[in-house]
């Protein structure tokens, strides 16, 4: 949303969006700036700044890219997908496999992966067409769940079980490196998500999830668009999934089960749903280097293990528990997750006037309550 | 070449024959009124036409190139315009952006230069903007641009909807009961639109409408829908007389006109003369109700002295017939309908018509037949239809 709207103050400048004479003061503009600086450093100077937390701090990148490549799914068209986790690992698989055993140079594995995902998603997406909701989320759960007991079980590709190395070249071997080109890669999916979303590509979307009939109408080809999102859903999956490899330099089928797939549902969903701020955060939060990192710092773990009923033995549950309670408030307080809440402020980053109440100019992808309608 | 040439058109669905054998032209420039009862199936052949449905039989030819089988956005990208029933729209995102989402496919850019964010990409934005606020204009809609769609009135919903056809760059108009929700000030303004949009964009239209004051003042021409055949065709003031469609509207469905009238073997002679004295006709006899029957010996006897004259005549007992569905009123209200044609200049008769039978038929009849019933102002045939 901060993005969104930055830029179209930024650059509708004039439009009637941008009618409202609303403009932040000098010292309005200056504490923005401050809060986008202060921001800017902690992701690129603190977090990388200690290899370790540069590493948990890219599984939080590529989390927040297959956050991204899920809400195409269940935010844009509507539709629940339960079998992220097969597209994830076949852009793992496909990226380690051509690198190691049949090497094929970086930057051609991950196109590699993100071809074969696309194929993977085009296939689901032709099933979508003839299936919607809740019979299609059992399909994708079907496909998540088949992935998992036949491509991943390959021994060609497991490497007989022990997991098929994925290397990094030498350039990205420091784990800062790694991190940087991860968040680049973010940044381009991004972009791509938000000129999704402010284009013609958004708005057809966004009609056909409302109403297929209606987008027809309007000249909408509402077979090729359903096709177009679970593609660009699959193949940024793919992108995420061979960087998710090179992470850890070594894929297992194991990595990819279906616990994973309901991490990626949650996140989404607590996020917020249609909000690129909303999912990337629920996706940090979700991922190894949010609430599971949370409880390994030292303080933190202390004091939470001290809790009566809790204790060490059971703080392991911790990041789940909150998980859970997360989801049931976001489903029945707040359908808009984190980023309903924080619309108040990511609106005000991006130039508006603060105000608690939102404000009505959202964007095509902003949805007020919308939830996958499965 | 009429501009959508419709031929022999029929769909069934499992064991309902929606529409059998449907022939409707629309010519360069007309406005054609398609109205009929309810379930007569003219939301179908709209869909038909439009691509939704993909006929058993039949044709439908737009400026002379079959389009019979042709999806509904490639329809829609050709210049086939068109509203729903219910409202189409993208209920979440504001009338701007629906209205920009409308030019969907005049869009010059590719998806894939819009995901990239070329320059060209940003141009045309903004003029897909501009446009849609031109339409606002146009429609006096400004003031709910940046308003979520779902929460405007039915009747704003209704003009911003035709705004959003508008937007598609039509060739052909086809509006599905563009009126609905709209009080009858709102609905003769809506007329008055209609005909100026015709004026400014050249538009050709097809509407499905139950309002009749509207579809006599727009039309030029008509056609009767009823159990999925066209039941007659014509100038919407003959149309209003045509006894035919008066039967079909007022149907069997009316107890107390059922009551009152008596079927007799002249009748139904005479109702028969009347229907091959009338231009179109394709309706079979022995599904016309009983109405029918009642009203027709009436006109038949006044067409017997002059055809046109009948025609003028007829409004006026059709309206006090369906106005008191009492035996006693109608029968004598009708023979001082064919006498006042006789007298009265005939201009004269046409025009009290719609105004007479205005006032008096939406209390009852309506509450009997078509409990769903919701313009109050409807009158004489439309007061069955429902929405």
């Amino acid at each position: 949303m901060a993005v969104t709207q930055a830029a179209a103050v930024g650059v509708d400048a004039g439009t009637p969006e941008a009618a409202r004479p609303f403009r932040p003061s000098l010292p309005g503009l200056v504490l923005r700036g401050l809060i986008f600086a202060g921001l800017a450093y902690v992701v690129l100077a603190v977090l990388p700044a200690n290899a370790d937390r540069a590493g948990k701090a890219s599984d939080a990148v590529v989390f927040a890219m297959v956050g991204i490549s899920l809400n195409i799914i269940i935010g844009y068209t509507g539709q629940l997908s339960l079998g992220h986790q097969g597209f994830v690992g076949a852009g793992a698989f496909a990226a380690a496999y051509s690198s190691t055993k049949q090497g094929a140079p970086f930057f051609l594995a991950l196109l590699i992966a993100m071809a074969v995902t696309g194929i993977f998603a085009l296939l689901l997406g032709l099933v979508a067409l003839r299936i919607t909701g809740l019979y299609l989320a059992l399909i994708t759960l079907v496909f998540g769940l088949t992935l998992e007991v036949s491509l991943f079980e390959v021994q060609e590709f497991t490497n007989g079980g022990q997991g098929q190395p994925a290397l990094r070249p030498d350039w990205l071997i420091e784990n800062s490196r790694f991190y940087y080109f991860g968040l680049a890669l973010l940044t381009v999916i991004v972009y791509v998500d938000w000129r999704l979303t402010r284009t013609k590509t958004g708005r057809a979307l966004l009609a056909l999830r409302e109403n297929e009939r209606v987008a027809a109408a309007f000249g909408i080809n509402v077979t090729a668009y359903k096709l177009l999102a679970f593609v660009m859903s699959g193949v940024i999956a793919g992108l995420a999934g061979a960087l998710f490899g090179y992470r850890f330099e070594n894929v297992t089928g194991a990595d990819f089960d279906f616990f994973l797939a309901l991490t990626y549902v949650l996140m989404v969903v607590v996020g917020g749903l249609n909000s690129r701020v909303g999912v990337i955060l629920g996706a940090v939060l979700f991922s190894p280097f949010g609430l599971d990192n949370l409880f390994e710092i030292d303080s933190v773990h202390d004091f939470v293990a001290g809790i009566p009923g809790i204790g060490e033995g059971r703080i392991q549950f911790m990041p789940r528990m909150i998980g859970a309670f997360l989801l049931i408030q976001t489903v029945v307080l707040n359908p808009g997750g984190i980023a309903q809440q924080l619309r108040p402020l990511t609106s005000w980053l991006g130039g508006k006037k603060f105000s608690l109440h939102g404000d009505k100019d959202s964007g095509p992808g902003v949805v007020e309550g919308s939830s996958a309608r499965a | 070449m009429p501009v959508l040439e419709v031929r022999d058109l029929s769909i069934r669905f499992g064991g309902l024959q929606a529409l059998e054998g449907v022939n409707i032209d629309v010519n360069e420039w007309e406005i054609v009124g398609l109205i009929g009862p309810n379930g007569a199936g003219k939301t179908t052949a709209f869909n038909c036409i439009t691509g939704f449905y993909k006929p058993n039989t039949g044709s439908v030819r737009y400026r002379g190139q079959d389009v019979t089988r042709m999806p509904p956005h490639r329809k829609a990208a050709m210049g086939f315009g068109r509203t729903f029933q219910n409202v189409g729209m993208v209920k979440s995102a504001t009338a701007l952006e629906n209205l920009k989402t409308a030019q969907h496919a005049k869009i010059g850019y590719d998806v894939m230069s819009g995901l990239a964010g070329a320059s060209a990409t940003w141009r045309e934005e903004k003029e897909l903007e501009d446009k849609a606020n031109a339409i606002l204009d146009l429609l006096d809609l400004s003031s709910i641009r940046s308003t979520k769609v779902g929460g405007l009135s039915y009747g704003t919903l209704k003009l911003l909807e035709l705004g959003c056809a508008l937007a598609t760059d039509p060739d052909i108009l086809l509006l599905d009961e563009p009126s609905s929700g709209m009080g009858p000030d709102e609905s003769d303004e809506l007329g008055e639109r209609l005909l100026v949009l015709r004026k400014e964009f050249g538009l050709t239209m097809l509407l499905i409408e139950h309002h009749v004051p509207l579809v006599l003042r727009v039309c030029d021409h008509v056609y009767v829908l009823n159990f999925g055949r066209l039941l007659a065709e014509g100038q919407p003031s003959v149309i209003q007389t045509h006894p035919e469609v008066v039967a079909a509207y007022l149907g069997g469905e009316a107890p107390e006109a059922l009551a009152q009238t008596q079927v007799t073997d002249e009748d139904a002679a005479l109702d028969e003369a009347t229907s091959d004295a009338l231009e179109h006709d394709a309706a079979d006899a022995p599904a016309r109700r009983t109405p029918a029957r009642k009203t027709s010996p009436r006109k038949a006897a006044a067409k017997a002295s002059t055809k046109s004259a009948a025609k003028s005549a007829a409004p006026k007992a059709t309206a006090a017939k369906s106005a008191a569905p009492k035996a006693t009123a109608a029968k004598s209200a009708a023979p001082k309908a064919t006498a006042a044609k006789a007298t009265a200049p005939k201009p004269a008769a046409s025009e009290g018509t719609p105004a007479a039978a205005k006032k008096a038929p939406a209390k009852r009849a309506p509450r009997k037949v078509a409990p769903a019933d919701e313009t109050a102002s409807m009158q004489a045939g439309a007061d069955e239809e429902t929405a």
